[in-house]
């Protein structure tokens, strides 16, 4: 009776709990301050973002107010920025983001306004912190290739490219790497003595750069401080800090494309400060800028951090493949185990590379006919195939080579492996991103018009040795045919 | 009037039943107030620097107004009393056995605080903070910040934010 007596009680109190749960989630449903609306709601703080009248200290606190004072003073230009940005206007100051606890190992009091206080502070700020308020954007740039950008880098530095170019002298390598590859990979970085980070892993621009409290990527490679512009972001310039030059020249190609050049001509008039979501082709602006097909909510997608989402092919491995492997792994792997792994070279869309191409389609379909969409992309997929075709050409006598030991045990001293190289990391990306992003003189004349004459060359370097037996020093080969 | 000896019988187990019932409902209420705190959980020399850590932490009575959430407000569910019991039976029988029967100094620490969720129940955290979720744009750093959480746009719990609340500068204490 006892026992029923009980299970009366514990079974009506917690009905009554669940209902009184229900009741409350109710009471937020009906509060038109508060509309549960998904697509409406995610991204609604940055609306704000082209209307800031924020005055200095309206919603800080006393400690927050003192930073932005003191800063106002001796860094005026990052606290002038800060208070053009919507988060200045949300109320969120300099120590909302720089403020950490003592046990965070970032954690320092070398600024003076904050010595001898029971505060903490950080220069760097981890997407950790920014997750805080935007955890919908920093989990999808987790699962994007971007996240694994540090961890290729640290993990294999390009054969051994760095200690070529830093001459034999280990103490040039931390400038060799941190003013070129960390600026766009990132870093991983180190803490030293005083607890601030060491000279040779900080400051990195790059967008994959590891922190030391266990945060992965950098939203201030896109998003720059202090203002953390939405506008800025979807200027094809924000992305061409890293993709340009000979290996993937992105910006460069965007440039050659009829894209680029109705962005030259009327981009200054486009309405760069719409909210994501809301940032509409034919009203805002009138063609895609890099954002707007590899992240933005355009006709009915979902706007998205990760990059790789609508990406049918991986196109800077030296074979492609589609991708085919879900969700990047290795910034959720680090954060777990402390691991550095290669991470998922073939990260994409989780529902496979015919989804991702279906999407990208999406984004087309805003201007163009399903037919125009259609036609263009399934030649660029037969230019991919036909990269493929060479590369498979290529990497057969490379292969041979190493298997009769006819290559030289220096590799960028070797001119069949220079050839290779180029062929792949240069000509092979140009001929491939030349071809899907539509730059035509990318695709074919510094792509696939290299790429047969690299081929040449290998082969004849191949048939050579093959002959020989042996290898020639005084071969040439792959110098110079990189742009 | 016919005597129904059978009735007398079940007048007199009921209130047996419902006397036996409240004795042993109000033990089980004060079992589990008693059990709720740190003066039973920091009884074991394992939880010391979770102990240490609270006492500093504003969870932890260093507040203006001395107010202390109890262990149990945040370590158990709180969204209905049956899930309450049993979690409360089951991690107690668990750090009861891990206390006597193996070598507590060889947990890391620091290892499981990478999986806060896995001890920190949001309904817990809710259960005071009940007003985070009516908050609207007049509150913009309330309302802001957990809007992606009420949305169920994210699936990150409090304390996958909220690193170490309830717990001032944790990882100092455990590393000494």
């Amino acid at each position: 009776m006892g026992v029923i007596f009980l299970l009366v009680i514990v079974g009506s109190a917690s009905w009554y709990l669940s209902k009184a749960n229900k009741t409350q989630n109710q009471v937020v449903a009906d509060n038109p301050n508060v509309s549960l609306n998904n697509s409406n709601l995610r991204y609604a703080n940055i609306a704000y973002s082209e209307k800031i009248t924020l005055s200095k200290g309206k919603g800080v606190t006393k400690q927050a107010a003192s930073c932005i004072e003191c800063h106002a003073q001796k860094t005026p230009a990052i606290v002038q920025d800060w208070s053009k940005s919507s988060m200045a206007h949300a109320g969120v100051s300099c120590i909302d983001c720089h403020g950490v606890s003592k046990d965070n190992p970032m954690a320092n009091q070398n600024c003076p306004g904050v010595k001898g206080t029971n505060i903490y502070v950080s220069k760097m700020v981890s997407p950790k912190t920014c997750a805080k308020c935007h955890p919908n954007e920093v989990k999808e740039f987790e699962e994007s290739g971007h996240a694994r950008a540090a961890f290729h880098l640290a993990l294999k530095p390009d054969q051994g490219l760095i200690a070529h170019e830093d001459m034999g002298a280990p103490e040039y390598k931390d400038a060799v790497v941190l003013t070129g590859c960390a600026q766009c990979h990132g870093s991983i970085i180190k803490m030293g003595p005083n607890h601030e980070p060491t000279q040779g892993t900080w400051p990195s621009h790059g967008i994959g750069n590891v922190y030391p409290d266990g945060g992965v990527g950098n939203c201030a490679s896109c998003h720059f401080n202090h203002q953390f512009s939405i506008a800025q972001a979807r200027k094809p310039s924000s992305c061409a800090t890293c993709h340009l030059g000979p290996d993937h020249p992105d910006i460069e190609v965007y440039n050659n494309s009829v894209h680029g050049a109705l962005f030259a001509a009327h981009g200054d008039k486009w309405h760069w400060g719409s909210p994501p979501g809301a940032w509409i082709p034919g009203v805002d602006y009138d063609a895609p800028t890099c954002a707007t097909c590899h992240m933005s909510g355009v006709n009915g997608l979902q706007p998205t951090h990760n990059v790789d989402m609508r990406l049918k092919w991986n196109l800077w491995a030296p074979i492609s493949k589609e991708r085919t492997g879900g969700y990047e792994t290795a910034a959720f792997e680090y954060m777990k185990t402390g691991k550095l792994t290669a991470g998922n070279p073939l990260a994409g869309n989780p529902k496979g590379p015919q989804e991702a191409r279906k999407e990208m389609l999406q984004v087309c379909a805003s201007c163009h006919t399903q037919s125009f969409a259609n036609n263009y992309l399934a030649m660029a997929d037969k230019q991919i195939e036909l990269y493929n075709k060479y590369a498979h050409a290529a990497s057969e006598m490379i292969n041979t080579l190493e298997k009769k030991h006819l290559m030289m045990k220096d590799p960028w001293a070797d001119p069949a492996f220079r050839t290779y190289y180029y062929m792949w990391h240069h000509e092979g990306r140009r001929m491939r991103q030349g071809a899907v992003m539509e730059g035509p003189d990318y695709s074919h004349w510094h792509g696939v018009f290299q790429l047969q004459q690299s081929l040449r060359i290998l082969q004849a370097i191949y048939n050579q040795r093959m002959k020989d037996g042996k290898i020639d020093p005084n071969q040439i080969g792959g110098v110079g045919m990189g742009e | 009037m016919q005597e129904k000896p059978w009735l007398k019988k079940v007048v007199i187990m009921s209130i047996v039943g419902v006397l036996v019932g409240v004795i042993f409902s109000y033990a089980t209420y004060i079992g589990v107030e008693k059990t709720a705190g740190e003066n039973f959980c920091a009884s074991c020399h394992s939880m010391q620097p979770m102990a240490q850590s609270y006492g500093l932490d504003v969870h932890g009575g260093n507040n203006q107004f001395g107010f202390k959430a109890q262990c149990t407000d945040c370590h158990l569910p709180h969204n209905n009393v049956a899930n309450y019991l049993y979690t409360k039976a089951k991690t107690g029988i668990n750090d009861v056995f891990f206390e006597f029967f193996t070598n507590t100094s060889k947990i890391n620490w620091e290892q499981k605080l990478k999986e806060p969720n896995k001890f920190v129940y949001d309904s817990g955290c809710l259960k005071c903070h009940s007003n985070l979720q009516q908050e609207s744009l007049q509150n913009q750093r309330a309302f802001l910040a957990h809007r992606a959480y009420f949305a169920k746009t994210t699936n990150e719990s409090c304390v996958d934010c909220h690193s170490n609340v309830g717990h001032k500068d944790l990882k100092e204490f455990i590393k000494s």
